[in-house]
């Protein structure tokens, strides 16, 4: 049975060299390059940092095949590329790369919402997971962008702010330079509102509560908001996966998605999520451990990799030292691989480049080679008609 | 009245005091019990279902929504 799917992809963080090689390969498979039965429309759009990757010589190369391909069509946001003085080489360099914005048509954020909707048909939300504190990074205005455009477009806008995203939620912030991020979503809140839409935003309890913004009220026992914007809830993480059931995509920093055609609304989007970083010294591998597992506990089919640096988490025994307060990601993954919606895989060529091996303790983590990644982030390909959509996303 | 020796989970996901209790219960001799404060929603949601599992559990509260848990193998 020939199965046709639709991708898209949004990166706004760096590709590096050794990214570049196995997307290239996952992107090749979703847009049907190498597969039988399946082929399918991929659209990868790139802002931020991702788009000095156009022209890195380690990288370019792989984006000009992919860009060759009929399949894939590569967009790149011209406002951020006349920002980094790299929109001429790029819109002339790279013959199949479309540069929108910068006064071209349609803006980059535009194309992105008009994407998602062609993907997820008669979706009624888009979502955007923030993990990336304002200031320190320029991903919050991306989030506004691209939520602005969601409400333009007539749809609901949610947003979801986890790890350092919460800090979104400070009352009184006061750039003196950069776009104020509270005030923004303020903004977006009451212009949802005023287009008859709802917005849902809401920051993870967990992560607001280390971060000072959720504070004991020792009369009642319960927690209360402190120092935060009034138009973004706080909620446990178990409240904000309970919307992923939905048919609509959620974008984040580094991610995309895949929905096979005619499964509109039909099943459980499924959840991959990437695992990028070492850890510890970093809440990404923490974080994005966390969400997968408290996703598959309430039953949404979820992968999680551990890819590029986040196989780090799987080398020799990893021990607490006496006092730290810290988990242990190995027993957490050790206890958690019974939960029946979880699947955890290791990507083998991230372990040789880095020279090193997965410890035997982890025989439910199964080696994944390139050549694997297309069959668990799209398993339409092997699947019954009735699949249904996949969610990715990088910590 | 705060017990000295038991850790504070109250801050905690259900996921990850989910997880927590995993690993801790995993190296927990035999007649052993370990001893945690948790919210009146960790006790319902993550502490209690451990009683299906072969475990005992009990809590008495300590102050508005506060619980010191024992669980026990």
């Amino acid at each position: 049975m020939m199965h046709v799917s639709s991708s898209t992809f949004f990166f706004c963080e760096p590709v590096t060299g050794e990214r570049m090689r196995w997307l290239s390969g996952v992107i090749s498979a979703a847009g049907g390059e190498g597969a039988s039965n399946e082929t399918g429309s991929v659209k990868i759009f790139l802002s931020g940092d991702a788009l000095f990757s156009l022209l890195d010589a380690r990288t370019r190369p792989g984006w000009v095949t992919l860009s060759r391909m009929p399949s894939v069509r590569i967009t790149a946001d011209g406002d951020v590329l006349l920002l980094q003085g790299l929109f001429d080489p790029v819109a002339s360099g790279i013959p199949g790369i479309r540069v929108t914005g910068a006064g071209n048509g349609r803006s980059f954020w535009g194309e992105l919402v008009f994407a998602l909707e062609m993907d997820w048909k008669g979706t009624k939300n888009a979502a955007f997971l923030l993990c990336n504190s304002p200031y320190m990074s320029r991903v919050p205005v991306y989030m506004l962008r691209f939520l602005a455009s969601v409400v333009e477009a007539g749809l609901h806008p949610e947003l979801y702010c986890y790890l350092d995203g919460v800090h979104v939620l400070h009352d009184g912030q006061r750039p003196s330079e950069f776009e104020n991020i509270g005030k923004g979503v303020s903004a977006l809140a009451g212009e949802t509102v005023r287009s008859c839409r709802d917005p849902w935003f809401a920051a993870c309890s967990r992560c607001a509560t280390a971060r000072g913004y959720y504070q004991m009220n020792p009369g009642t026992g319960f927690c209360e908001p402190a120092s935060c914007i009034q138009d973004i809830a706080i909620r446990p993480l178990k409240e904000i996966l309970a919307r992923f059931p939905g048919f609509y995509p959620v974008a984040s920093h580094m991610g995309g998605w895949t929905v096979p055609a005619g499964c509109e609304g039909g099943g459980v989007p499924g959840l991959s999520v990437f695992i990028t970083h070492p850890p510890y010294c970093s809440e990404w591998t923490f974080g994005g451990l966390s969400l997968a597992i408290a996703a598959a506990m309430d039953g949404i089919p979820t992968n999680v990799i551990f890819i590029e640096d986040g196989v780090y988490a799987l080398q020799e025994i990893h021990e607490v030292p006496g006092n730290e307060r810290i988990f242990n990601v190995q027993e957490m993954i050790a206890v958690t691989t019974d939960i029946e919606s979880l699947s955890y895989h290791v990507h083998s060529p991230s372990l040789e480049d880095r020279g090193i091996h997965r410890t035997g303790d982890f025989p439910l983590v199964g080696k994944v080679s390139d050549g694997d990644l297309p069959r668990i982030l799209f398993p339409s390909k092997d699947g019954p008609a009735s699949a249904t959509a996949m969610r990715m996303l990088f910590f | 009245m705060e017990t000295t020796n038991a850790k504070d989970f109250t801050e905690l996901t259900c996921t990850n005091l989910m997880i927590k209790l995993k690993i801790l219960l995993n190296k927990l001799p035999p007649g052993d019990a370990v001893a945690f404060y948790a919210t009146r929603e960790q006790v319902d949601n993550t502490c209690s279902p451990f009683s299906g599992q072969g475990y005992q559990v009990s809590w008495t509260a300590t102050a508005e929504n506060r619980y010191l848990v024992r669980i026990g193998k």
